[in-house]
């Protein structure tokens, strides 16, 4: 009782703190409300949140259905039939990597009504669960495999008794997740995309209005609606794990579902279906020409056409601008994360304190941040990297520490056994062990490094691809909307592909995989 | 229950690569286990006992040779229920209580499992965990899962045995008392039996035969017929008889 009221101490003492610094204005003169202003405010508009969680609500459940319903039946499909998941490599991986801030506009101009919310959250969904189904499906005790073959079992009956039920916890943490994703995904629509309820519309009617207190408010119900959806499906898959942990694992090799291409016309198909897919949804949907834009358009618009070469230099000026903060803001966050991961490997009781923070951090939509953000940092090159480093900084410290903690434990207590400090230990083998969870940390989190830096661009500094975005939508300019969209995805699958070459290369050095 | 089949394998050749490399897995194995009768195969690890005892359950593709278990090929055996089989891990499905874990031979065969509920609550007090039936194997201890796994290489009455190294897991003591409580099945239920093991005093103890392998490449380099009447008691593991029995298999183990 007495530790798990302890366990709230830190809460409080931020809480009081908070508290004392809106009260007093401390931070940036008044940009930080104290808790007690906000939930006045809160308390104020109380008539108008219903309608806007209950939209976002809708969409981003809607999306969440939709999208794991896809990504787990694509999961089954990629373990049944391995060169399926050859060819749709391209494809799983630009849904990785494609920056929702990009296509939400995309989205709305193509799509009507919900749709747009709902693609996004559904597209915030997909990569997680199916990522997590084709694990859990690939993850199975080989012998109790053999064992229902034994019996003349068939492919189908070790995926019925085996594989099936065994990938469960997996796909539940997926879900676990994804849930938080379908709702940033719903409210980033819902701020790109118009509509006048949901609580991005919300946020985006209450931007200009210069009232902190109200920001704060929608942005802390965001989070609330987001964490408690990741808390729902963490107590769900607490119970089904349970009782059920595998007692012994002879894990079958897991072949990866963004695994090595494999053949020339399996890899030529999957670098050609992304643009089937976008060439398809136009036809699919009967887009107008002058909002949709089918690939050719966009190679016709960069480099045959009239405008070409101004169109070329807007887009080379706001890369010069992205590019070079964005690689900023992913080695800051990167640094963090190594830096707190080391510190937990070392003082596990600061970071006990510290991650309930980062927790709400991670959460907390990014959207609905940004804005707080902007009128506690201003406008300035600090709001970016700020995001930047906040939003990579956590799955890169959760990668990192997971690497930490899987060197043996009699490897790192030989150099002890010798009289090592805990620096030089680390420095012998925790650091050289954690490395190629470090590349893998830059793989995951480059294109949310993109992500943040486009937001923030669009809502705050009005410099680079963000801002180019954002200034097309408003002259209507489809033909750049659509241009951009398409240079960061391809920019976040190159990064992507890039890190995961170096991290190959890493490993073959270093004799690992 | 039918008449108990035999296993016959005959000119077993299995080639693997690894690494570029070409091993010889098995060369020219043949064995013949009769009807009713109790086989074991020893030999050093690697050497390939597992490898026949895949090939024979028709888990391992051969590039030459032939397995019939009672005239039957052995992907035929098997989907008819005539094998049951267990390994050297227990390798129960961790979200199935005991109950459930014996009975799935039952559902990969497609047989109705209600009316054998009696069967599987009889073979659950043959192993000694009555009172556990709705256990989770993650509840019990090592010994207790490799007891569920024997139960429920039983289930679907099987006519032939085949047993991979499955008390390898357990403690001297445990696995003394397994070997006695495994004679006393095979004796009441007349299943002819494959077992792979490395514990010479194990194999023979239960075994009427035992097929000695040598390794690179894996051959059955002897045939020792145990000649020690039925039923055996633990007195026996002391017997000068049983040991000069386990020598001479040893010597042959190490090439002599």
């Amino acid at each position: 009782m007495a530790a798990r009221l302890r366990a709230f101490f830190p809460y409080l003492i931020a809480l009081i703190l908070w508290e004392v610094a809106g009260q007093l204005d401390l931070v940036a003169s008044g940009a930080l409300p104290a808790p007690s202003e906000i939930w006045a405010r809160f308390w104020l508009d109380r008539a108008d949140y219903p309608r806007h969680v209950w939209a976002t609500l809708q969409a981003s459940g809607a999306g969440f259905v939709l999208g794991n319903a896809i990504a787990v039946l694509a999961g089954l499909l990629f373990v049944l039939l391995p060169a399926t998941a050859r060819v749709a490599r391209g494809l799983n991986i630009a849904i990785f990597a494609l920056p929702p801030i990009a296509i939400a506009p995309i989205l709305a101009l193509t799509l009507e009504g919900m749709t747009p919310r709902i693609v996004l959250a559904a597209l915030g969904v997909y990569f997680v669960t199916m990522q997590a189904t084709v694990t859990g499906l690939s993850q199975f005790d080989s012998r109790t495999a053999d064992l229902v073959r034994a019996y003349g079992g068939t492919r189908a009956s070790v995926l019925r008794f085996v594989q099936l039920r065994g990938a469960l916890p997996a796909i539940l943490s997926g879900f676990r997740v994804a849930a938080p994703n379908a709702v940033l995904g719903a409210i980033l629509a819902e701020f790109g995309g118009g509509g006048r309820w949901g609580l991005g519309a919300y946020l985006l009617g209450s931007l200009g209005r210069g009232e902190p207190a109200r920001l704060w408010g929608i942005g802390l119900t965001a989070t609330l609606i987001a964490g408690l959806s990741y808390a729902v499906f963490a107590a769900i898959s607490a119970r089904v794990m349970g009782a059920s942990r595998a007692v012994t694992l002879n894990p079958a090799a897991a072949p990866s579902a963004t695994g090595a291409p494999g053949g020339l016309w399996l890899g030529l198909a999957s670098l050609i279906l992304p643009f089937l897919v976008w060439w398809g949804f136009l036809v699919a949907l009967r887009v107008p020409d002058m909002l949709g834009k089918t690939p050719w358009d966009v190679f016709h618009y960069l480099f045959l056409a009239d405008g070409a070469a101004q169109a070329q230099g807007r887009l080379l000026a706001a890369l010069a601008e992205t590019l070079p903060i964005t690689g900023l803001g992913l080695a800051a966050g990167l640094s963090v994360a190594f830096a707190l991961s080391v510190s937990s490997h070392l003082s596990p009781g600061f970071t006990r304190a510290f991650l309930p923070f980062a927790l709400v951090t991670q959460t907390m939509p990014l959207v609905a941040l940004t804005p707080l953000l902007v009128l506690i940092l201003g406008r300035g090159t600090a709001v970016t990297l700020w995001i930047t480093i906040s939003v990579t900084f956590f799955p890169a410290y959760v990668m990192i520490t997971q690497g930490l903690a899987q060197v043996p434990r009699a490897a790192l207590e030989l150099p002890r056994a010798y009289g090592a400090s805990p620096w030089r230990e680390l420095r012998l083998v925790a650091i050289p062990a954690s490395v190629p969870w470090v590349f893998a940390a830059i793989r995951t989190t480059v294109p949310r490094a993109l992500l943040g830096v486009m937001i923030a661009e669009w809502l705050a500094t009005g410099r680079g691809l963000g801002n180019l975005l954002n200034q097309s939508r408003g002259y209507m300019d489809f033909s750049m909307i659509w241009t951009v969209a398409v240079v960061s995805v391809l920019l976040s699958v190159g990064f992507y592909q890039m890190a995961q070459g170096v991290e190959r290369m890493v490993l073959r050095r270093m004799g690992g995989a | 229950m039918t008449a108990p089949a035999g296993i016959a394998l005959s000119g077993l050749c299995k080639t693997f690569a690894s690494h570029g490399q070409k091993v010889e897995a098995l060369r020219d194995v043949s064995l013949n286990c009769p009807a009713g009768s109790f086989t074991a195969l020893i030999g050093p690890s690697g050497c390939g006992k597992s490898t026949i005892l895949r090939a024979a359950l028709g888990l391992e593709p051969l590039d030459s040779g032939r397995v019939e278990i009672g005239g039957q090929a052995p992907q035929a055996a098997t989907r008819a229920g005539v094998t049951g089989v267990a390994f050297q891990d227990a390798a129960l499905l961790p979200w199935r209580t005991v109950a459930q874990n014996i009975a799935l031979p039952l559902e990969v065969l497609g047989r109705a499992v209600g009316p054998e509920q009696g069967r599987i609550r009889d073979l659950i007090a043959l192993v000694g965990l009555q009172g556990r039936e709705t256990a989770l194997p993650g509840e019990l201890s090592g010994g207790m899962r490799q007891r569920v796994a024997i139960a429920r290489a039983l289930v679907s009455a099987p006519q032939v045995l085949f047993l991979d190294e499955p008390f390898g897991a357990l403690d001297q003591i445990l696995r003394r008392q397994m070997n006695i409580e495994l004679q006393r099945i095979w004796a009441e239920t007349g299943v002819t039996t494959l077992l792979v093991t490395h514990g010479i005093d194990e194999a023979v103890f239960l075994a009427d035969r035992v097929a000695i392998m040598q390794a690179g490449p894996g051959r059955i380099v002897e045939v020792v017929e145990i000649p020690f009447a039925r039923p055996r008691a633990a007195s026996l593991f002391s017997d000068p008889e049983f040991h000069h029995q386990c020598d001479h298999i040893a010597g042959v183990l190490h090439g002599g």
